[in-house]
């Protein structure tokens, strides 16, 4: 039972990961008057970069080689601990949510020594850039989720999510309406979304991203971009099913609760995927040096939600 | 005669209002002067859907009014008029606030505490969306802060604003079935005015010293 759930959460991340990537280029194209990628194109991509030869860097250490198999598995495993249609989630690992956060965390550390591997100058300011984002992006994530943690008195998601559910649950407290705004403002970060990084651009002097992913190539491309859509499923996931538990199936729910559950889930998913094309279409690119104005912003608004969750016990 | 529960307003209540308290603090951020104009009308029509769930739930046909008179003029009316007065006057489109982004919006989070702080007696009366006034405080001291922090008038009319939407907030929370038609619709004529003289100001001060930047007027010539 234990292995059947692990195997359809993984199935159901690896394949829906890159519809939803997909999905929000199109709605984006649709909304600026292009026709766009179909949005299962982002699947055929994947599976010509498979096929296709890699071109690496003689100066490329092992590092280089190393680097995608750890980024998509680390999302691969983050995604796991995440409740996706079912609770609880088929893995928990100590500490529940902080393991999540840590996972994408040691991910992020690969792909920033990957960057810096073949020591091209884009790489390498891809991956300053990423890490100055993230030491601000990282702790407004952790004060978000502990709001509810500290309303839930659990830090594992599995609980989190069963305890939103329940009657004495306020949902819509004061609290987590700003710790939902701040770790919304850090997904758009953390997947590298307009006001931050913009995604459709390839040789930018701003990018941060794809400059790490510039050198690569063939097989561990396709890993790589995997992982990132990935990552962004499980980041979407993570703020849909703490703040939004509707429809999730409990623990002894049959095979009909989890098909409602997975609509619901798919439902969201398209509310969020919307309200981020929606955001991307609207904003502009932040300037790089303004864009830790943006992310302070986020970290004010999560303290603040910490701090009022426990004004208002 | 209660169609909806009042457990479920009053959450519905507070969640709008913590919804504003939101879009106040992304204006404090928000660089643009467009999107400004732009949140505080997203931030007007928040108000106007607490005025909305207030009406129904107190069955006042009055406060349906006020949610009617908040959207025709603050949601359309005002934004149009300050995004026409920005083509007009074709200033630069950037706001220029004399502390930094974090720091406001530091100053801002202590803002909000001590707005939580100061209504936190108030919390405990049974009354629909209790958690309102501390919002509507922090509204309050958030847009003077705001007023103080810009240099140019045309985004000081806008914090302006939002301090009305403020005072707006408690008077429509806090009093159960709002204040009397009268003085509601004073306060509403009040703005749309004072916002029509500011904007007419705006565009002379811009005139006379080619700048909307107040600490310049106290300058004999410009």
């Amino acid at each position: 039972m234990k292995v059947l759930a692990i195997l359809l959460q993984t199935l159901l991340l690896l394949a829906l990961a890159p519809l939803v990537s997909g999905c929000i280029k199109n709605w984006k194209a649709k909304l600026q008057n292009r026709r766009g990628p179909r949005p299962w194109q982002v699947y055929f991509d994947i599976a010509k970069f498979l096929r296709k030869d890699m071109v690496i860097s003689e100066h490329a250490s092992w590092i280089f080689s190393f680097a995608p198999y750890v980024v998509f598995l680390t999302a691969l495993l983050a995604g796991l601990m995440v409740p996706m249609i079912n609770t609880p989630a088929p893995l928990s690992l100590f500490g529940g949510v902080l393991a999540v956060v840590g996972l994408l965390a040691l991910g992020r550390f690969f792909l920033a020594l990957a960057g810096l591997d073949p020591a091209s100058a884009f790489g390498g300011m891809g991956s300053s850039r990423e890490m100055t984002i993230s030491a601000i992006a990282e702790p407004a994530m952790m004060l978000a989720i502990f709001t509810v943690a500290i309303t839930a008195g659990s830090t594992d998601l599995s609980q989190i999510a069963q305890s939103t559910q329940s009657a004495t649950w306020k949902l819509l407290n004061p609290a987590h309406v700003l710790a939902f705004a701040a770790l919304f403002i850090v997904l758009l970060a953390e997947t590298g979304r307009i006001p931050v990084d913009n995604p459709a651009t390839h040789l930018e002097l701003t990018m941060v991203h794809e400059a790490m992913l510039l050198e690569y190539s063939g097989r561990y491309l396709a890993f790589m971009e995997w992982g990132a859509a990935i990552k962004q499923l499980v980041l979407m996931t993570l703020l849909l099913n703490v703040f939004f538990p509707v429809g999730l199936a409990g623990p002894g729910d049959g095979a009909a609760a989890l098909g409602i559950s997975l609509l619901a889930y798919l439902g969201k998913l398209l509310a969020l995927s919307s309200a981020v094309v929606v955001v991307e279409t609207t904003n502009a690119k932040l300037r790089l040096f303004r864009v830790p104005d943006l992310l302070s912003a986020a970290f004010v608004l999560a303290t603040l939600a910490l701090l009022s969750s426990f004004l208002f016990q | 005669m209660n169609p909806i529960q009042p457990e479920l307003a009053s959450q519905l209540i507070t969640l709008l209002a913590a919804g504003m308290l939101v879009i106040q603090l992304l204006m404090v951020v928000q660089a643009m002067l467009l999107t400004n104009i732009r949140l505080f009308a997203i931030q007007s029509l928040l108000l106007a859907g607490i005025a909305a769930v207030m009406a129904y739930n107190h069955n006042a046909s009055h406060v349906y009014m006020i949610a009617v008179l908040t959207i025709i003029g603050k949601v359309i009316f005002l934004p149009w008029l300050l995004n026409r007065l920005v083509q007009r006057i074709q200033i630069h489109q950037e706001i220029e606030p004399l502390l930094n982004a974090p720091t406001s919006m530091l100053i801002c989070g202590g803002l909000t505490l001590l707005g939580y702080v100061v209504a936190r007696p108030f919390t405990s009366l049974d009354r629909l969306g209790n958690n309102t006034l501390a919002i509507a405080l922090t509204l309050l001291l958030t847009g003077f802060f705001l007023m103080i922090n810009r240099r140019k008038a045309l985004t000081q009319v806008l914090a302006l604003l939002t301090v009305e939407n403020g005072v707006m907030l408690a008077a429509v929370a806090l009093t159960s079935y709002g204040m009397p038609m009268v003085v509601e619709l004073g306060i509403f004529f009040d703005v749309l005015v004072a916002v029509m003289v500011l904007g007419i100001l705006v565009y002379r001060i811009r005139e006379n010293f080619d700048s909307m930047d107040t600490s310049k007027l106290n300058q004999l010539k410009g």
